[in-house]
C-alpha cells in the first residue's frame, strides 16, 4: 500500500492551483495540435518543450502530461472526421471510424474514441503507479552489458522491426546515432567532430533535432506538396454526443481488449502505439468476421473502440517505463527524457528516491489530465474541429515562428538556428523519400547511452566481447531480439507474396481491355 | 518499394525526364548518409585522442557507427539504382490493390491475415477519383516536389536567422511568418503582413514581456 500512499501524497501536489492550472492548460494545447492536420502529440511537445523554461519542474511535467495525452485525444477526432491521422498510432482508428462517422454516426465515433482513451489510459495509468516503483527496483540490477542489450533491442526494433524498409530505418538509426557522438567525450573527454567549433563543444542539442525533424522539416515537406490538395472530406459533427446502452455494450469488450493488448507494448521498445493499435484492430476484426451479422467496413464500433484504447494505455506505461527506467520507447517519450535532462533530472531507479515529489506529483496529474481531457473531448469535440478553419499559411507560419523562438529561447545563438535550419532541411529530404524519423530519434537519444555502457561493460571485462552475453537479462533480451525478426522477415516475405498476387489478379483484366 | 502496381509512365515536363536519372532522386538519400559517414571518418582520423585513454577509447564507438553507415551508403544506392522510384501517375488503382499496398508493411501485416474477403466497401469512389486527379495535376508541375515553395520556406528561416539579433525578434519573427505563409501558397501579401507584425508581438509579449524568454528587441528597442 506504499503505492497508494506516495500516490496520495501525489494528488495533493498536483491539485494545487497552480499546477491544476499548468495539467488543463496542456490538455487543452495537446489537443488543439492533435487535431490539427498532420501534427500529432510528439510535435506539440517538442515545439513546448523550450517553454517550459519558465516553468518549474514539476509544473512543466504536468503540462506536458497533458499534452502527451491531450494529443492522443485530438488525433483520434481528426481521423474519424477527417480521415487525417496526426501521427501513426491514429492510422487504425480512421479504418471503422471514418465509416461511421460517414454513415452518420460521428457523434457516436467520437465518444467511443474519448471513451476507449479515457479507459485504456486509465487503467494503464493505475498500473503504472504499482509496476512502476517494482521496475525501478528491478532496473538497479541491470548493469552497463544489461542496459546497452537494452538500448540495442530498442535500436533494432524501432529500425528495423517496425520500419517499412530495413534499409531506410537503419539508415535513420545510424544518423541519429551519429550525431549524438558529436560533442566532447563523456568518458575521455577527448573533443569528437567538432572541427574546433566551440558551439559543437556540448553536442548537437536534442531540442534542436527533435524540433528540427518533427516541427520544421513537416512544415517544409507540407510547402513542397501545397498543390496536392485532396477534396475536403470533413464530417461535420452534430448530434447526440453521447453512447446508447447497447452501443455501450458492444463497445466494453473491445476497449478492454485493446487496453490488455496495449499495456505490454508500453515496456517494449518498438517505436510507440502504433504496432498495438494495429494488432488491436486485427483482433477485432478476426472477432467480427466470425460474427453472423460482421459489422466491419460499414463502421464497426468495436474496430474503432479496441485501437484507441490499445494506444492510449501503451501511452500509460510508457511514462511509467520512461520515469522507472530512464527508456524512451516512442518519439514521444524521447522528448520527454530530454525534457527531464534539461532540468538535470535523469529518470530511472533513483528518480524515486531522489524527487519522489516530481515523480508522484506526475503519476497523479495523469489521473487528472485524463479526467479533464475526457470533459472537454466527450461533449465538446465537434468545437474542436472548427479549430480546422485557420487558414494553413498562417497555421504553419505560427509553427515555424515557434521553432525559432524555442531554440532561440534555449541557445539564444544564432549558430543554432542555422544548425535548426539545416535539420530540418534533412528531415524534409528524408521524408520526401519515405525515410521514417522516429529511429533517428530513438538513437540520437539512446545513443550516448549505448556507448558508454558498452564502453563500461568492455573496459570493466578488459576488452571481452563475451561479457555483453554473461548474464541471463542479457541473453533473454537478445534472444527475444532475434526471434522478433525472424518472426517479422517471415511475415514480410509472406505479404510481399500476396501483394504481387493480388495486384496481378487485379491488373491482369484491366491491361487486357486495354491494348 | 512495390512497384509492381505502377503502368502507366505518362508523366509531362518533369525534371530529367527521360534521363537516367528519372525516378533516382532518391540517390539523395545514400548521398547524405555517405557523406555523414565521411564527415565521422574524417572526424575520427583529425582526433586528439590521450596516450593514456582507457582502452575502448573515444574513437571506438564512432568507428563502428562509421562503418555501418558506409555500408549502408553502398547498399542504399544499389537499392535505388535498381528499383527506381515510381515517379509515373496512375489512375484510379483499384481499391484492392492500395489496401493490399497498405497491408503489406511489416507493422501491418498482423492485421493482414484479417482482411475480409472478398473486399465488402472501401474508400467510396469519390474519394479515389479526386486522389488521382490531384496526382494528375501535380503531374502537370515541372518537378515533383514544389522547389519554389520550398525556397520560400528555407530562405525565409534563414534571414530570420541571420537578421535576428540586428532587427529584433518582432521584425525578423514577422518575416519568418510572411516567407511560410507565401510558401503555402497565400496570395494576399498585405494582409498576410499585417497578420505577421501582430502575431509577432502577440509572441514577443507573452513570452518575454510576460515569461521573461530573452528575444532580443534589436533595432526597435532602446534605440530611440
Amino acid at each position: 500500500m506504499d503505492a497508494l500512499m506516495s500516490l496520495f501524497e501525489g494528488f495533493a501536489h498536483a491539485l494545487t492551483p497552480m499546477n491544476l492550472l499548468w495539467v488543463v492548460v496542456g490538455c487543452f494545447l495537446g489537443t488543439a495540435v492533435g487535431v490539427l492536420p498532420g501534427l500529432g502529440s510528439s510535435m506539440a511537445v517538442a515545439l513546448l518543450l523550450p517553454m517550459t523554461f519558465a516553468l518549474d519542474p514539476t509544473g512543466a511535467f504536468i503540462m506536458f502530461a497533458g499534452v502527451y495525452f491531450g494529443g492522443l485525444f485530438g488525433d483520434s477526432t481528426m481521423a474519424i472526421l477527417m480521415n487525417t491521422p496526426g501521427q501513426a498510432s491514429a492510422i487504425a482508428s480512421t479504418f471503422e471510424g471514418h465509416k461511421m462517422a460517414r454513415a452518420g454516426r460521428a457523434p457516436q465515433a467520437l465518444a467511443t474514441a474519448a471513451i476507449g482513451a479515457f479507459i485504456g489510459g486509465f487503467i494503464s495509468c493505475f498500473l503504472v503507479v504499482f509496476v512502476a516503483p517494482a521496475l525501478a527496483d528491478l532496473s538497479t540490477s541491470f548493469g552497463p552489458a544489461e542496459y546497452f542489450a537494452l538500448a540495442l533491442f530498442a535500436f533494432v526494433a524501432t529500425s528495423s522491426v517496425v520500419a517499412d524498409s530495413v534499409l531506410k530505418g537503419l539508415m535513420a538509426l545510424v544518423l541519429g546515432i551519429g550525431i549524438s557522438v558529436i560533442g566532447i567525450d563523456s568518458v575521455s573527454g577527448t573533443e569528437r567532430f567538432t572541427f574546433g567549433v566551440p558551439e559543437l563543444f556540448d553536442g548537437v542539442s536534442l531540442v534542436t533535432v527533435t524540433v528540427g525533424i518533427l516541427a520544421l522539416g513537416e512544415v517544409f515537406f507540407i510547402a513542397s506538396r501545397i498543390r496536392r490538395k485532396v477534396n475536403d472530406n470533413t464530417i461535420n459533427a452534430s448530434g447526440r454526443p453521447y453512447l446508447s446502452r447497447k452501443e455501450f455494450g458492444e463497445a466494453l469488450p473491445a476497449w478492454l481488449r485493446g487496453t490488455a493488448i496495449g499495456l505490454p507494448f508500453g515496456v517494449i521498445p518498438v517505436g510507440g502505439a502504433d504496432v498495438p493499435t494495429f494488432m488491436a484492430y486485427g483482433l477485432e476484426r478476426k472477432l467480427d468476421s466470425r460474427r453472423k451479422d460482421p459489422q466491419f467496413g460499414k463502421g464497426a464500433i468495436r474496430g474503432l473502440a479496441g485501437p484507441e484504447a490499445a494506444g492510449s494505455a501503451t501511452t500509460g506505461i510508457a511514462m511509467g517505463a520512461l520515469l522507472s527506467l530512464g527508456l524512451p520507447i516512442s518519439a514521444t517519450a524521447a522528448i520527454m527524457l530530454a525534457a527531464f535532462r534539461q532540468y538535470g533530472l535523469q529518470p530511472g531507479p533513483l528518480l524515486f528516491d531522489r524527487s519522489p515529489e516530481l515523480v508522484w506529483g506526475l503519476l497523479a496529474s495523469f489521473f487528472i489530465a485524463m479526467i479533464v481531457l475526457l470533459i472537454i473531448n466527450l461533449p465538446f469535440a465537434p468545437l474542436w474541429a472548427k479549430l480546422l478553419k485557420i487558414p494553413d499559411p498562417y497555421l504553419y507560419g505560427g509553427i515555424a515562428v515557434f521553432c525559432g523562438l524555442g531554440i532561440y529561447a534555449t541557445s539564444a545563438s544564432t549558430f543554432e538556428l542555422l544548425i535548426l535550419l539545416g535539420i530540418g532541411i534533412i528531415s524534409f529530404v528524408l521524408k520526401r523519400y519515405g525515410v521514417p524519423l522516429a529511429p533517428l530519434m530513438i538513437g540520437m537519444v539512446l545513443g550516448p547511452l549505448a556507448e558508454s555502457n558498452l564502453r563500461d561493460a568492455l573496459l570493466a571485462a578488459g576488452g571481452d566481447a563475451a561479457t555483453l552475453v554473461s548474464s541471463p537479462i542479457t541473453i533473454v533480451l537478445y534472444l527475444v531480439l532475434i526471434g522478433a525478426l525472424v518472426y517479422t522477415g517471415i511475415g514480410r516475405v509472406l505479404a510481399r507474396k500476396r501483394q504481387k498476387q493480388t495486384t496481378q489478379e487485379v491488373l491482369a483484366p484491366a491491361n487486357s481491355s486495354q491494348s | 518499394m512495390s512497384t509492381q502496381t505502377h503502368t502507366n509512365t505518362a508523366r509531362t515536363g518533369h525534371l530529367g525526364e527521360g534521363t537516367w536519372w528519372q525516378g533516382r532522386s532518391g540517390l539523395l538519400v545514400p548521398l547524405i548518409m555517405g557523406a555523414f559517414s565521411t564527415y565521422l571518418l574524417v572526424g575520427i582520423l583529425t582526433m586528439e585522442v590521450a596516450e593514456d585513454a582507457d582502452k575502448p577509447g573515444p574513437q571506438f564507438f564512432p568507428m563502428i557507427i562509421m562503418i555501418v553507415g558506409y555500408a549502408l551508403t553502398i547498399l542504399l544506392t544499389i537499392a535505388y539504382i535498381r528499383n527506381p522510384e515510381p515517379v509515373d501517375v496512375d489512375d484510379e488503382q483499384p481499391a484492392e490493390a492500395q489496401e493490399d499496398r497498405a497491408f503489406s508493411t511489416p507493422v501491418t501485416s498482423a492485421v493482414a491475415a484479417s482482411r475480409l474477403e472478398p473486399h465488402e466497401e472501401d474508400e467510396p469512389a469519390a474519394d479515389r477519383r479526386a486522389l488521382a486527379e490531384a496526382k494528375a495535376a501535380d503531374a502537370k508541375h515541372r518537378t515533383h516536389s514544389d522547389f519554389v515553395s520550398l525556397a520560400w520556406g528555407a530562405g525565409g528561416f534563414a534571414a530570420f536567422a541571420l537578421i535576428l539579433e540586428f532587427a529584433g525578434w518582432i521584425i525578423a519573427a514577422a518575416l519568418l511568418f510572411w516567407c511560410v505563409a507565401r510558401s503555402m501558397g497565400s496570395k494576399k501579401p498585405l494582409f498576410d503582413l499585417t497578420v505577421a507584425l501582430t502575431f509577432s508581438s502577440l509572441v514577443y509579449i507573452a513570452f518575454a514581456v510576460m515569461l521573461g524568454l530573452n528575444l532580443p528587441s534589436g533595432i526597435l528597442g532602446g534605440g530611440f
